[in-house]
């Protein structure tokens, strides 16, 4: 009898630990969502923290926190904004993913934009994040709201839009695809900003012979070596999207002539890079620009503003990697539709998430964010950068770059994975000789992987 | 007769035992439960997705999906870690041991210096590793550069994962050392004596006496460092990320939960579960093969 009713307490114990704590997940989520359901912007009385999710993204992250929230939570005085930025590597991916999944955020801007569907000519290739989050009704459906209105038409259809809706705000467009270059360094050699592949050659050669290092690589990450190669490939191939299909038809191969060029020569641009370039990491890179220890580096346009900040006095420029022997075909820079901010759907601060938009969305608070963040707008403004209205010769049409475009085979094995060519295996960063090594085991992987 | 007293508070310790149970069943053994059934399902980990039992799939992909060469391969990284970790660590630690255990002058400073790394925890140690091979003029470079060379250390495919495992035996080297310690000084010093009279010196007293002696603490280190090793992700995530070439079983069961481009519980779990038979086949076979040792005695 004693036995039997230790047993029974013992149950009961459990059963109010467990009750205990599924009880709080539910309340925690479910009353705020209650209480401001009803409410809209403006309404003042209820504390609310709204919780929004960046990445580390230094001019974005300064007027975020210097100028946009403080200026928001002034208006809105019950409204605080919890801003929350890590690394942008997979860091940002797993926050991202484990904290929508939680419903334990309001705001989250994702890395680019749609793209990545699986297409009719891609069978069997998997659902990016944000296709898996709109189809499972995580993503709050904004195609209603005024603000949507205020931004380019053509830019929302490319970059917000999925299935007929818009579940997302592009903050603006930005190119990865050139190189940044010291003005005064190349002044001092009296190089031009190369135009073909020759003049490139002759440019990185003329400065290796003076001691200058031509290039800044930050290889620890990888991916920032992979924006070289993709300013290769922007001018190498020919058509871009046309090659990707290709290659899940079998029209084009991975050891296609023009592939293999991509290759080699972002092999020969890694010979000119600093010592050490594949333990450097991206976060040092700019400092490596700033002090003039390197003379072009190999990343974004929306880290100008990074590289303005630590050197006010640097004189530096940006131009498109001329991978062809054609000046006709190199005056372009691609790119993508950068940072995107989503509503969680089951947000319990979805009204105030809205306000938030609606509040970045005005005509002078988005002005302030391109500018600060060195991104071109997906609005119809003008920017006052400097930097970014020198480059706009090169961006006469806004062309995706390869990432953007192309979508890989499931299960596909390392040297085909991701989102672009894998030059990080080719000396000097890897183990593999020869361009054509690569391109066989690419192809290899990626026949594979088929279905 | 009842220790506890009578009546209710008879029960009373293990009425407050039921807590710790509880908790242990609610947050360790009911989500190992759960991955088990995740494996046999294509769920996703995102809510609100429907999910299917699709049976042993997820098993079939790892073992005969395209990229099944680069999981074997992930499969051979974790049994080099684990061996390498397990053989160098305990070694050090023993070594460590035995020195500190002698009474030296100020054996507490070393002691605590050895386990530090235990308590920095793995995002400190990360990052006191990358500056110290930092290839842009870290310490280590410049050593190197004295012999007129360099490296790219943990951007290099060479000796990234070797570092990784010199990193992985800093950091817990102190934590087997402190078992070590425990099983050293648990060792009456008579024996050492009885055995100075048979004439045991140096190497045959350490064979003869310490050795057997302190069996136990080599089974629990060798047991901890097992499954520790098979276990490991953290430290490869913040030194590498698992490039070049240095991901593990249990580096892509977090890489398949939590990649880039899509999240898949499913695969995640199923891995989870080839890891998780790896972990207990080698603690198994090393527990029965040390506590024989331990019995033999």
């Amino acid at each position: 009898m004693k036995k039997w009713s230790a047993l029974l307490l013992t149950m009961a114990v459990l059963l109010v630990l467990s009750a205990c704590s599924g009880g709080n997940g539910g309340s925690a989520t479910q009353s705020p969502n209650g209480d401001s359901g009803s409410k809209g912007s403006g309404d003042a009385g209820k504390q609310v923290t709204l919780r929004v999710l960046h990445w580390i993204n230094e001019p974005v992250n300064k007027y975020m926190e210097d100028v946009f929230i403080p200026q928001f939570e002034e208006k809105y005085t019950n409204v605080k904004i919890d801003y929350t930025t890590v690394p942008s590597d997979s860091t940002y991916d797993q926050l991202m993913q484990t904290r929508i999944n939680a419903n334990d955020a309001d705001i989250v801007a994702y890395k680019s934009s749609f793209v990545g569907a699986p297409q009719e000519w891609s069978p069997g290739a998997a659902d990016p994040l944000w296709k898996q989050w709109a189809d499972a009704g995580l993503l709050a459906d904004l195609t209603e709201e005024d603000f949507i209105a205020n931004y380019n038409p053509v830019d929302v259809e490319n970059a917000m839009t999925y299935d007929g809706k818009v579940y997302g705000v592009n903050m603006g467009k930005v190119s990865f695809t050139g190189l940044f270059y010291n003005k005064d360094i190349f002044a001092q050699y009296n190089l031009d900003v190369p135009t073909t592949w020759d003049e490139f050659m002759v440019v990185l050669n003329t400065l290796k012979d003076n001691g200058v290092t031509p290039i800044g690589f930050a290889g620890k990450e990888v991916w920032p070596i992979n924006l070289a190669v993709q300013g290769l490939q922007a001018t190498i191939h020919e058509d871009q999207l046309a090659y990707i299909k290709g290659l899940w038809t079998g029209e084009t191969k991975f050891t296609d002539p023009a592939a293999i060029e991509v290759l080699e020569k972002a092999q020969i641009m890694m010979n000119y890079a600093q010592n050490g370039f594949m333990g450097t990491d991206y976060g040092t890179l700019p400092s490596l620009f700033a002090a003039g220890q390197v003379a072009m580096a190999a990343d974004g346009t929306w880290n100008a503003a990074t590289y303005q900040g630590l050197n006010p006095d640097l004189n530096f420029g940006y131009f498109p990697i001329p991978g062809s022997s054609n000046a006709a075909v190199n005056g372009k820079l691609a790119g993508k539709y950068d940072m995107t901010w989503m509503v969680v759907e089951k947000s319990s601060n979805k009204d105030w998430a809205l306000t938030f938009l609606e509040e970045m969305s005005s005509r002078d608070n988005y002005t302030a964010f391109v500018n600060a963040a060195g991104f071109l707008p997906t609005q119809d403004v003008t920017v006052d950068s400097e930097f970014i209205n020198e480059i706009m010769p090169y961006l006469g049409e806004f062309i995706l770059a390869w990432d953007q475009l192309a979508i890989n085979r499931e299960n596909v094995g390392q040297y085909a994975d991701g989102s672009s060519p894998h030059a990080e295996f080719l000396k000097p960063a890897g183990p593999l000789e020869s361009p054509q090594e690569l391109a066989d085991l690419s192809q290899k992987d990626w026949d594979a992987a088929a279905q | 007769m009842y220790p506890f007293g009578k009546g209710l508070s008879r029960h009373m310790p293990f009425l407050l035992l039921m807590i710790p149970v509880a908790l242990y069943v609610l947050l360790a053994v009911g989500p190992s439960l759960v991955t088990i059934v995740f494996s046999f399902t294509n769920a996703t980990g995102i809510p609100g997705t429907s999910w299917q039992f699709i049976g042993l799939d997820n098993y079939k992909t790892f073992f005969t999906a395209s990229n099944a060469g680069d999981q074997v391969r992930a499969i051979g990284r974790s049994l080099y870690f684990a061996f390498a970790v397990v053989l160098i660590q305990n070694a050090v630690a023993l070594l460590i041991a035995i020195i500190v255990n002698k009474r030296l002058r100020g054996d507490v400073f070393y002691r605590a210096t050895y386990f530090l790394p235990v308590v920095l925890g793995v995002t400190v140690s990360g990052l006191i590793w990358q500056m110290m091979f930092n290839p842009m003029g870290g310490p280590a470079q410049k050593l190197l550069n004295v012999f007129g060379t360099q490296s790219n250390f943990f951007g290099s495919y060479d000796i990234a994962f070797e570092l990784i495992i010199f990193v992985q035996i800093w950091m817990y080297m102190g934590y087997s050392m402190t078992i070590f310690l425990a099983g050293l000084q648990a060792i009456p010093k008579d024996l050492y004596e009885a055995g100075y009279m048979d004439g045991a010196r140096g190497w045959s007293s350490f064979r003869h006496i310490t050795f057997p002696m302190i069996a136990p603490a080599m089974t629990v280190n060798i047991l901890l460092s097992i499954i520790g090793a098979l276990q490991t992700f953290d430290i490869i995530y913040v030194l590498t990320g698992g490039n070049f070439e240095t991901s593990t079983l249990a580096y892509n069961v977090f890489a398949a939960a939590f990649a880039t481009t899509t999240s898949d519980f499913g695969r995640a779990s199923a891995i989870a579960m080839i890891q998780f038979v790896f972990v207990f086949a080698f603690a198994i076979v090393a527990m029965l093969y040390f506590r024989k040792r331990e019995v033999e005695l």
